[in-house]
């Protein structure tokens, strides 16, 4: 990938650069719907549909700067959108589309969005927090045939009288891009806010990483919500003319192996969770599968266990490498690839011209061997700019040079990374990061209940699950009811994911002498583990 | 009020959605929010409902609307 003229948006490279490469007629996408029927988009078509979008955003009067939601399940509209905002330089945040109504208002108030792309069937909760969104003007529903009104209007509407013919203005690297929100283990979600050099390192580890060249057939399985469904689900392959695979349905072990046969991928990048639920299913499934053009399986999300690798060896008699970055970091920064020993259970190493280091609370750098908090030195390409509207979170993770992952790790003598664990208590649910404080303010909000404390339990499948505990109100008893009730009322206010896989009753949550919620207790009360240090306890 | 109307009704309640329409062919692909995850919420709530259990071996046969309907048929 080359940046030509000093532009460096993310949208024209992807797109029409490459048509100008002469790959118009080049696959961008194999589409297959979740009813398994298949479009075939090339370069030209994901061109014009991009500028379609960013000429109706413009006629709705969006500029530079201005942030653009897309709110959908996997779906091309997702990518036009996506590509077409940042076009005309307006911001895209991506959102999962199994956010409930106090996920979605946190962020799209926080980012005080001007419009949404949605679907028909998510405008109920959109409508039921409008009212706290002053500055969202357009929901653009993309199953509506005409406009709703001059609120909720049709993409299909716009994009009919838009022109295929869009010139991206020159970009400089620094220009904000992508938002993503991630969760703390305090406070509301925090809006990461990458810019459009980003491209280069993503470009680059598509290349050098994931090993993509031109012939390649490439299936990112995660949504775009995630960053990894933005940053490899489309900017890295697709900023090197790369076809892929995108699949609008959920797990299902059959499904996915007849993809990976009859679309003939070549790299496969997913998830830990979903890899230990193919581990789960008979061997002999995989035996009716012709895998031969699969040269390279990627993870990412999760720590990978050495059971998962030993599994893919002997099932699929393929390697998976395990990478490692965040939204923060906006691409792959430590890494196993081809070419490097996997040691089963490590992060890998790091890409060249990113240097880690291992970090006491101190501020004193670690030797090999010792684990502290994984740091990187600032100043790579995709490093996000700041989090948007909190600059002190921003402040506090970068100290002398280094941005604080939250994650801590050891370096052994021959240079790779060992994933040791979190520094705060942020749960990782299926790659997913959610903040226990999301979980416990809705739980706060069902009527039956007084407190709540929440934490990440080992899990064998996610890794971690949520685990809640709970303290009811006196005149309360603990019933199937309101188990339903609680389940659906965090599932809807924060998402499917943040449900908790297991609620505990206690007789109260302990807190220390200031109030705060003491989970490492709640931990080490559920591991069956000596909770260590009490004194801070209240009484 | 016959099963598959009430079993509806669960369904807009479990995906916060007023506007769904099951029929004995829907699948997870026809529901938007209808994942692993999102699918032990229905479970449970199909559960408390009609105070009924599922075993394991029948949660795993369920791939459509139908397969649920019939299960639950035969428990009530």
């Amino acid at each position: 990938m080359k940046i030509i003229n000093e532009q460096y948006n993310i949208g024209h490279i992807c797109t029409h650069q490459i048509c100008e490469l002469g790959l118009s007629d080049k696959p961008a996408f194999h589409w297959i719907s979740s009813h398994q029927e298949k479009t075939v988009y090339n370069f030209r078509d994901l061109d014009f549909a991009s500028n379609r979008f960013a000429n109706a955003l413009q006629s709705l009067g969006f500029k530079a700067g201005e942030i653009l939601f897309t709110f959908l399940p996997k779906t091309p509209e997702q990518f036009f959108s996506f590509l077409g905002a940042l076009k005309l330089q307006v911001i895209c945040g991506t959102l999962f589309s199994n956010f409930g109504d106090d996920a979605l208002l946190d962020r799209l108030g926080d980012a005080k969005a001007k419009g949404i792309v949605t679907k028909k069937s998510f405008l109920t909760k959109i409508k039921r927090i409008s009212h706290h969104l002053p500055s969202l003007k357009y929901i653009i529903v993309t199953d509506i045939n005409e406009h709703q009104s001059d609120y909720i209007l049709s993409y299909q509407a716009l994009m009919r009288e838009a022109s295929d013919y869009f010139v991206t203005p020159i970009t400089p690297a620094d220009t904000p891009s992508v938002l993503h929100y991630t969760s703390g283990s305090t406070g509301k979600p925090k809006g990461v806010l990458h810019a459009h050099r980003s491209i280069l390192h993503q470009s680059r580890t598509a290349a050098e990483v994931l090993n993509l060249s031109n012939a390649d057939i490439f299936w990112c399985t995660a949504d775009q919500g995630w960053v990894t469904g933005t940053s490899y689900g489309i900017i890295g392959p697709w900023s090197l003319g790369i076809t892929q695979v995108h699949y609008g349905g959920g797990y299902d072990a059959k499904l996915w192996f007849d993809l990976l046969q009859n679309e003939g991928v070549t790299i496969w990048y997913s998830a830990p969770t979903a890899l230990r639920m193919l581990m789960r299913e008979d061997a002999k499934l995989y035996k009716e599968y012709d895998l031969s053009a699969l040269t390279h399986i990627f993870s990412v999300g999760e720590p990978l266990n050495p059971e998962v690798i030993n599994w893919a060896r002997s099932t699929l008699g393929k390697d998976i490498y395990d990478t490692w970055f965040q939204t923060e970091t906006g691409g792959i920064m430590i890494t196993n690839r081809p070419g490097l020993e996997i040691r089963p259970g490590s992060m890998g190493t790091p890409m060249d011209g990113i240097e880690p280091a291992i970090i006491a609370d101190n501020g004193e750098l670690l030797d090999n061997n010792k684990q502290g908090n994984l740091c990187i030195k600032i100043g790579w390409p995709s490093m996000f700019v700041t989090y948007l509207n909190n600059e002190s979170a921003y402040n506090s993770k970068i100290k002398n040079g280094y941005y604080y992952t939250g994650d801590t790790a050891v370096r052994d003598d021959y240079g790779y990374y060992w994933f040791k664990g979190r520094s705060d208590d942020v749960i990782n649910t299926a790659g997913h990061l959610i903040s226990p404080f999301e979980v416990e303010s809705a739980l706060l909000e069902i009527e039956e209940i007084a407190e709540s404390g929440v934490i990440g339990a080992p899990d064998e499948l996610l890794y971690e699950k949520i685990v809640a505990f709970v303290h009811l109100h006196k005149q309360f008893n603990w019933s199937k009811e309101l188990e339903i009730k609680v389940r659906l009322h965090v599932s809807n206010r924060a998402s499917s994911i943040a449900t908790p896989q297991e609620i505990i009753i206690i007789e109260s949550i302990p807190k220390n002498k200031s109030g705060k919620i003491m989970r490492r207790v709640l931990k080490s009360r559920y591991l069956g583990q000596d909770a260590g240090d009490l004194s801070t306890l209240e009484d | 009020m016959d099963l598959q109307q009430k079993l509806n009704e669960i369904f807009c309640e479990v995906f916060d959605d007023d506007d769904i329409s099951i029929t004995r062919e829907s699948t997870a692909n026809d529901i938007d929010g209808w994942d692993s995850l999102s699918h032990v919420n229905l479970i449970v709530a199909i559960e408390a409902k009609f105070n009924i259990r599922f075993n394991q071996k029948e949660l795993l046969t369920f791939k459509n609307v139908g397969d649920l309907l019939k299960c639950i048929e035969s428990k009530i």
